[in-house]
């Protein structure tokens, strides 16, 4: 990021939110076992549902395990599942969409064809044959989700490379003879690379919503991981007689969805000095 | 074997003489004609026919619609429906006298050749319907007479009487099946208190009252069956009035129901066990010492009061009470919940505790892979998640894998099954042991041909079993079933968690109703509406 | 106009193979993931002869590429096929379906388009204001619950405490206004986003500072300049946001017992039913061919100088 956008980044409060969040979320992930008060799989089929208290801050779920404990422990789940999945989305999506955009003819159609297939193809369907395939969990939930964001980049990718094709320092590179390989890496990826990062950031915000709705059709992570996904898909059953149990892991998701938004946001405005504000 | 056909008289001439004279003192008993009953439940039917469909979500719509030859009652007895009486005339061969007078929702009358064409479509159309193999030996029906039907197997069939009873076994009109073609499924014809008007997919069932009936007539105008998958959003349905009657209500707002005047629990005894099984001929659970500690390691009461919360039943056995055949296995004194007979039996086995608490063997960790899906039956993922917890404290490590039903269900199906254990529900529909303990236990029904998912093999259950299943004579069927099962008792090759309980809530203002133990069975012939 | 009409029948040619490829992926996956539509559907007392003789019968015994082929042929002839579990006509099930999703969609496109774009149009023109961030703030809490958990609190709050809407269930408009608006949630905040951003982008263009010196009132200037220019891409999201809505918002519609698309499509992948399954993606699909059609074809309209490629 230039000085330039970084001051531009700075003067945004609604991104600075964003910044604070996301390292609030990291901060919590990377000290879980130092904040959590109990073990967060530990049962006590007694408490089950207890009302926050002095012992559960939070309250207990319906096995009697801390809600504190699991909603803290469950950062871990939720950006680990956010930052794989981003990163599977934008390295396919990248690749695919720089390889179709630069060799153009018949590599190129083929291609967006497949991309067209994975779109129309339902994305429940894809994730059912992941998690049948290799069996639900953190990671095989995570490879699902990437795969559901890798046509999205794709198009993406492909239509900035198609624009930077034309731009004339690239032309120039080309008459200078510079290969295609060379040309994605020096001029068309470092181009690429601000949008790739924005939209990443919104990504991680969509994947943690993608994976509740994966466990609440009971495909996502499993139990007793703790996932806020599933806490809340199993909560909801009982939202009338103790909302608690699904209330906090929902402000969780909600905030960390939150802060990727924000900072998604922020950062594309501070990359793009279009969108400037007044 | 003979069977009367005499049926209460309707108390309904009582009721109107008693209100005419002003008895108003017993308001509850007055029965109302007219109204609609709107029943909420979690999903759609696949068909209304039982040809092409054997889940309880199209049964509930259909048991009202189509009838058999017996019906089974709230108590599993057995009376006659649309046959008055039956003889054994064989050992193969039963002869049914059919009720005269009886009229489809088409017009067409009940005779010997409809009870012809529905057992014949279903057990030898192309293709046979889908619980024909539920039917077991049972070949098809001859016409004797209009009105004289005989019911034929193809080797003796012990349990004939309560299959003929199935939900599945209504029967059809023949004229409509063949003037509908394959669009019965979604306009069945049959003799019951209620006939079809629509079906809209994934949003409700309707059916009025059948005007013709032979029996007493239905009290309710209509029923709307609608669709609710969600739990929450079902109960929420019950309390605004929106629905008078929830199927599957939410198990932790029962105790709130109960209370209020407003609703109604109803509740029954169904026939459905829930277990974890143990594979074995898979070591170390081929060892019955192994076996046992983890039936001690379980604390089933703890499950039963915190995870399923009074919607169901402790197991007493492989088979619910109430089946044909039962034999209380007293697994309570049998397997009480004991942590250090748990141990002590796994240290006979061989087995102690390691540097981590999980027991060891030669350096070999006591490591069990475990097969589950969620959602299936009520709870099942919860009971796996504290089995596995339960079974950690006696030091023995349970790896779930969890798998979505489908895939599951071709693993369970599938030969070998590499796995130590499974959380599976059993339901003897046909409440008969025999549809339990012939293909669970038998030596011979291995996957993926029966359903002995616990490689089990006792030869002398296997001739307990096969004997009952031929013989006729049901107090000799009834003392070979006991048999079995206390020799089940000391092999132990499942871990019985729960005996499902049959829950309905409705308003307040539904009367008549009763739980069927058999979940297939709604039976709304005699609710009324008190508004 | 002619031009449209041949770029349109081009486009929809091109669809074919896309079509024909997603069915083909579909079958193998199917094929792939464990599980079986007969032995399910046959239950657990099924024997292994009962569920052979009725894969034989359903023709499912057969090789992939020779069952592909069928269902190809079949497709030719405009036969969408029967349902494995339910022995119905997959068009019929369609039939039922498709117009609730429909409804829905459009339902909660124009809720999102009438809250979201008003909202970026605002935020826009005072960016960085109080109700920018307000707006943004509030449109992103809409983005960022899982709509499982909204829904729910939504039944609470207008069937249960305010009696004023049905549990769920379709009919009458009053059933459509709860997941019509669960649905348009996330929509919205999306729509707000990219409205503010396009608006704020033409905004500083030389045109519309040339507009604003000579003096025309601000309102006017937005409407007039800003929002025609940034309705290309609030176009384009709302074509994307159409199509994903159509492929079945699954969790709205079990939520709120909506008898759409999705639900239809979970089932037959839960019962590993690919006739139907197959039908339903078709119809996803050609619904997704469509509307981006429609939005290539309203990119003329709103903007003339566009020319039309591929």
């Amino acid at each position: 990021m230039s000085a330039d956008a970084a001051r531009r980044f700075g003067r945004n409060r609604l991104a600075l939110l964003g910044l604070a969040l996301v390292a609030g979320l990291v901060l919590v992930a990377a000290a879980a076992p130092l904040l959590a008060p109990q073990d967060p799989v530990k049962q006590s089929l007694f408490e089950k549902r207890a009302r926050p208290d002095a012992k559960h801050l939070l309250g207990a779920d319906e096995f009697g395990r801390d809600i504190l404990s699991r909603v803290i422990y469950g950062t871990r789940v939720a950006l680990l599942v956010g930052t794989l999945a981003a990163a599977i989305a934008v390295v396919a999506g990248g690749a695919l969409g720089c390889v179709a955009g630069f060799a153009g003819g018949w590599l190129d159609a083929t291609i967006m064809r497949g991309i067209e297939i994975l779109l129309a193809f339902p994305y429940l369907l894809l994730a059912i044959a992941i998690v049948s395939a290799l069996g639900p969990g953190v990671v095989n939930t995570t490879i699902a989700v990437g795969v559901w964001g890798t046509p999205t980049v794709a198009r993406m990718v492909r239509a900035s490379v198609l624009a930077l094709k034309e731009t004339e320092y690239v032309r120039a590179a080309r008459a200078l003879g510079a290969g295609g390989p060379a040309l994605v890496l020096r001029h068309i990826l470092p181009n690429v690379l601000p949008t790739l990062c924005v939209y990443a950031t919104l990504f991680m915000a969509n994947a943690v919503l993608v994976e509740a709705a994966l466990s609440f059709l009971g495909l996502g992570v499993q139990p007793p991981t703790p996932s806020w996904g599933l806490m809340v898909s199993t909560g909801r059953d009982v939202l009338l007689v103790a909302p608690h149990v699904a209330t906090m892991p929902g402000l969780a998701i909600v905030v960390s969805v939150l802060g990727f938004n924000l900072l998604g946001d922020g950062l594309r405005d501070a990359l793009d000095p279009r969108l400037r504000g007044a | 074997m003979k069977r009367g056909g005499a049926r209460l008289a309707t108390p309904l001439a009582l009721l109107a003489a008693a209100l005419a004279l002003g008895a108003l003192a017993t308001p509850a008993a007055a029965q109302k004609r007219g109204g609609t009953l709107t029943i909420v439940r979690p999903t759609d039917p696949v068909s209304l026919d039982p040809h092409y469909e054997t889940t309880a979500p199209g049964a509930w719509v259909y048991s009202n619609i189509l009838e058999s030859l017996i019906a089974i009652d709230e108590k599993l007895e057995l009376h006659p429906k649309l046959a008055t009486s039956w003889d054994v005339i064989s050992p193969t061969r039963v002869r049914f006298k059919l009720r005269p007078g009886v009229r489809f929702h088409d017009g067409t009358p009940l005779d010997a050749a409809a009870v012809k064409f529905t057992l014949d479509r279903a057990l030898k159309g192309t293709p046979p319907g889908r619980w024909a193999s539920l039917a077991g030996p049972l070949a098809g029906a001859e016409v004797v007479d209009d009105l004289t039907v005989d019911v034929v197997t193809s080797e003796p069939f012990g349990p004939i009487l309560r299959s003929l009873a199935l939900v599945y076994a209504g029967i059809v009109s023949p004229t409509a099946v063949v003037k509908a073609g394959p669009d019965f499924s979604r306009a069945p014809v049959g003799t019951g208190p209620f006939k079809f008007v629509e079906w809209k997919t994934n949003t409700h069932v309707i059916l009025e009252r059948f005007a013709d009936y032979w029996g007493d007539k239905a009290p309710l105008d209509r029923v709307v069956f609608r669709v609710l998958p969600e739990e929450g959003a079902r109960m929420i349905a019950l309390q605004t009035g929106d629905a008078d009657m929830v199927l599957f209500p939410s198990p932790i707002q029962l105790a709130a129901l109960r209370r209020d005047p407003k609703f109604a629990v109803h509740e029954a005894t169904g026939l459905r066990v829930v277990f974890v099984g143990m594979h074995a001929k898979q070591p170390p659970l081929d060892d019955v010492r192994v076996r046992s500690a983890l039936l001690h390691a379980v604390d089933l009461k703890a499950i039963l009061a915190n995870i399923l919360e009074g919607a169901a039943l402790p197991a007493r056995g492989v088979l619910a009470p109430g089946v044909f055949g039962f034999k209380d296995m007293r697994l309570d004194q049998l397997y009480p919940f004991d942590r250090g007979r748990a141990k002590a039996l796994l240290a006979q086995a061989g087995w102690n505790p390691g540097p981590d608490g999980v027991m060891q063997k030669g350096g070999q960790r006591l490591t069990l892979t475990w097969l589950a899906a969620r959602g299936r039956y009520p709870k099942d993922g919860e009971i796996t998640e504290a089995v596995q917890a339960m079974l950690r404290d006696v030091g023995v490590e349970a790896k779930v894998e969890w798998r979505e039903w489908a895939s599951a269900f071709t693993q369970f199906r599938g030969d070998p099954l590499s796995f130590h254990l499974f959380t599976l529900g059993w339901v003897t529909s046909s409440t008969d042991a025999d549809s339990s303990l012939y293909p669970l236990f038998h030596s011979r029904q291995l996957p993926p041909g029966g359903w002995n998912t616990s490689r089990y093999a006792n030869a002398r259950v296997d001739t307990l079993v096969e004997q009952a299943r031929r013989s006729l004579n049901q107090g000799e069927r009834e003392r070979l079933y006991g048999e079995a099962q206390d020799l089940l008792a000391k092999d132990m090759v499942w871990i019985p968690i729960y005996n499902t309980k049959e829950i309905v809530a409705t308003r307040a203002s539904v009367k008549g109703f009763g739980v069927h133990p058999v979940e297939y069975f709604l039976p709304l012939g005699k609710v009324w509406l008190d508004r | 106009m002619a031009g449209s009409l041949t770029f349109a029948l081009r486009r929809l040619l091109l669809a074919v193979p896309v079509l024909l490829g997603v069915v083909f992926i579909v079958m193998l996956t199917l094929e792939l993931v464990p599980g079986d539509a007969v032995a399910m559907m046959l239950g657990e007392h099924a024997t292994k002869a009962a569920v052979d003789r009725l894969r034989e019968h359903l023709g499912l015994d057969k090789p992939l590429l020779v069952r592909y082929a069928q269902y190809v042929g079949q497709l030719a002839r405009g036969d969408l096929g029967r349902s494995i579990i339910q022995n119905r006509p997959v068009v019929d099930e369609l039939a039922d379906t498709w117009p609730a999703t429909l409804e829905l969609t459009v339902a909660a496109l124009l809720i999102a388009a009438l809250v979201g774009v008003p909202a970026g149009v605002v935020s826009a023109v005072r960016p960085n204001s109080s109700f920018d961030a307000l707006a943004r703030l509030g449109s992103l809490f809409g983005l960022s619950m899982p709509v499982f958990w909204t829904g729910l609190v939504l039944i609470v709050l207008f069937s249960l405490w305010l009696p004023w809407l049905p549990v769920g269930g379709r009919g009458s408009l009053a059933h459509l206004v709860l997941p019509a608006v669960a649905l348009a949630l996330p929509s919205i905040a999306m729509l707000a986003r990219l409205t503010r951003s396009s608006v704020l982008e033409v905004l500083h263009e030389d045109y519309v500072r040339t507009a604003r010196a000579k003096g025309l009132q601000e309102l006017a200037v937005v409407v007039k300049h800003g929002l025609r220019n940034a309705l290309l891409p609030i176009v384009t999201l709302v074509g994307i946001q159409a199509g994903q809505l159509m492929g079945g918002a699954v969790l709205t519609e079990t939520v709120f017992a909506w008898p759409g698309l999705g639900r239809l499509m979970v089932k037959a992948i839960f019962a590993r039913d690919y006739v139907l399954l197959q039908g339903a993606v078709l119809v996803f699909a050609l619904a997704f061919v469509l509307v981006n059609l429609l939005v290539d074809l309203s990119y003329g309209l709103l903007d003339p100088r566009i020319s039309r490629q591929g």
